[in-house]
């Protein structure tokens, strides 16, 4: 099946490319560079006395975790199966010899691979401009690295998620939003172990260097109880596996009827 | 000859609506038509036979396979669908190539199966053109290619020549037909006759989700008895035929037509009424210039069969 699945991948990643939803979040994750160079010249201004490092941090937590690897993520899984039906080209694929959870796999992984180069450019140039002034040493690599990381797992496990609604769902984007923007959002400033119901709260608790009220931000995520980095990796991981394996699961039994 | 397709009692329901109901077909190489209204069921036929849907009730399989979530049967099937869609941005050429990939061809392989593909449905010009800039007509032929390009044993084309313009719809019977040369088996639907008239004469007839009847069109036609057949002939001596014809009691009605020459009859026996002149011609100076069956044709066999 591994050979199937990267045949899936290779179709997808060129074909995904050339889509309008790409090129919409190419030029969004663009935009997170523009809003470094606005911040940048905000602190250049005096405005902003904070290091580098903790309003990169405090950026990626708003821009990157909060708002656009879950959009991405949104616009990406729920389309793995519902772009095949709203554009009819579901016949196309389910006519080859590929087992379905290949079908599935394949298409996360090109959808992951894209997303996670256009956040390796944006959130890479982000750091750097964010932090012009400091001194640049391997731990500053393996800081955004970290970071970088971080955003991948997150990316993965939202995907995953968003990917089992759109196997499930008829109109998985509402849902989508829902619970990205929703719940996401809310839960974490619930105290106690409710947060933990989320993918978010696990994601933050990974952050390298996190602290919890520092920067202008701060109120953001003051009320994170963090949970212990490899229980929240193993969790994450748990979420991508687990959410896989129903859509794999859910895809090779249902079958998929649109209007003609 | 071995069925290469075989549905058995094949019943499908969406919600309260009928799709296909009971159907019991055996498929053999060469043109098989599937004829009927839209509605009657003839997608949801080729989409269980694709395995794009599973059957309520009943089996379908292709070389003695099953069909649903069976991956090993794609490498002999060819589906093109109905639906005129295709993936965003692609051209011709990466619409093919692409698909072929998925077979897990190597890289030369793609690239010789998707031009020959082409040249086959005469694309190679446009190849690298945006599908979405296609004629209609070059839209069916693209997706007729990625049909084909993997050259399977038996092609399903779901109304193939929907909407296509009077050359491009030559085009795609010939190549149909050329494919039938070559060997393979292939199943198209239509509701429009003429069109499944000039691809073959073996069809299957079907409405409300039922096949109604199935076989060579003369053998269907010839299973209505109970409808009168019409047989018209141009002579000269038109008159003359048509007094001594009269006097047969399976001839049931006779129409003239003085401007053209012709004479058309109506009869239920027409083995006996071409007996019976051939005798005429034999014994007397009647010259035949034309013997035409204006109602041997899909639509009035249609008709027949639900009752119009």
């Amino acid at each position: 099946m591994m050979k199937e699945i990267i045949r899936v991948f290779s179709f997808y990643f060129y074909q995904a490319r050339k889509t309008s939803r790409t090129k919409t979040f190419f030029w969004l994750s663009t935009a997170a560079i523009l809003m470094a160079l606005l911040i940048r010249t905000y602190r250049i201004a005096g405005n902003w006395t904070e290091s580098g490092q903790v309003i990169f941090q405090n950026f990626l937590m708003t821009f990157f975790l909060q708002f656009l690897i879950v959009l991405m993520a949104l616009f990406y899984g729920t389309a793995i199966v519902s772009e095949e039906l709203e554009n009819r080209t579901m016949p196309y694929l389910t006519s080859r010899p590929l087992a379905r959870p290949a079908i599935i796999l394949g298409k996360f992984l090109a959808y992951f691979c894209l997303s996670s180069l256009m956040l390796l450019f944006s959130v890479f140039i982000s750091y750097l401009i964010l932090n012009l002034d400091s001194k640049f040493s391997f731990s500053s690599i393996w800081t955004v690295l970290s970071y970088f990381l971080v955003l991948l797992l997150g990316l993965a496990a939202y995907l995953s998620f968003f990917n089992f609604l759109g196997v499930w769902l008829k109109k998985p984007v509402l849902v989508g939003l829902a619970f990205g923007f929703g719940w996401e959002s809310i839960i974490q400033y619930f105290p106690g172990t409710t947060q933990k119901l989320s993918i978010a709260h696990y994601l933050k608790s990974l952050l390298p260097r996190y602290t919890t009220s520092s920067g202008k931000l701060g109120f953001l995520f003051i009320r994170l109880e963090p949970t212990r980095p490899w229980l929240a990796v193993l969790v994450l991981s748990g979420v991508v596996a687990v959410f896989l394996l129903l859509s794999c699961a859910l895809f090779s039994y249902k079958e998929y009827l649109y209007e003609e | 000859m071995t069925a290469v397709i075989e549905a058995r009692n094949l019943s499908r329901w969406y919600g309260n609506v009928l799709g296909i109901s009971e159907v019991t077909l055996d498929i053999e190489p060469g043109i098989t038509a599937l004829l009927g209204p839209n509605g009657a069921g003839k997608s949801t036929f080729m989409k269980i036979v694709t395995g794009q849907l599973k059957p309520n009730i009943g089996q379908v399989r292709i070389f003695g396979q099953k069909v649903w979530n069976n991956r090993e049967i794609f490498w002999r099937l060819g589906f093109c669908p109905e639906v005129d869609s295709f993936y965003e941005g692609l051209n011709g050429l990466e619409f093919l190539t692409g698909l072929l990939v998925l077979y897990g061809f190597s890289p030369a392989e793609v690239q010789e199966r998707a031009w020959r593909a082409l040249e086959l449905v005469e694309l190679k010009e446009v190849a690298r053109r945006p599908i979405k800039s296609y004629s209609r007509g070059m839209r069916q032929r693209i997706k007729i290619a990625q049909a084909l390009a993997h050259d399977p044993e038996v092609l399903i084309l779901d109304e193939p020549l929907n909407g296509l313009d009077p050359l491009s719809k030559r085009k795609v019977i010939r190549l149909i037909k050329e494919l039938k040369n070559a060997g393979k088996t292939i199943v198209v639907s239509s509701h429009v006759l003429p069109e499944v008239e000039a691809m073959t004469s073996e069809i299957v007839l079907i409405h409300q989700g039922k096949i109604l009847a199935r076989g060579d069109l003369h053998f269907i036609r010839e299973l209505l008895d109970q409808h009168p057949h019409m047989i018209r002939i141009k002579s000269p001596h038109y008159r003359e035929l048509a007094r001594k014809l009269a006097a047969e009691d399976y001839v049931l009605s006779i129409t003239f037509e003085p401007e053209n020459s012709a004479v058309t009859f109506e009869t239920h026996q027409r083995d006996w009424f071409f007996e019976r002149l051939n005798q005429l011609v034999l014994e007397s100076d009647c010259r035949i210039e034309e013997i035409t069956s204006p109602d041997d044709n899909l639509q009035a066999v249609f008709d027949y069969l639900v009752g119009k």
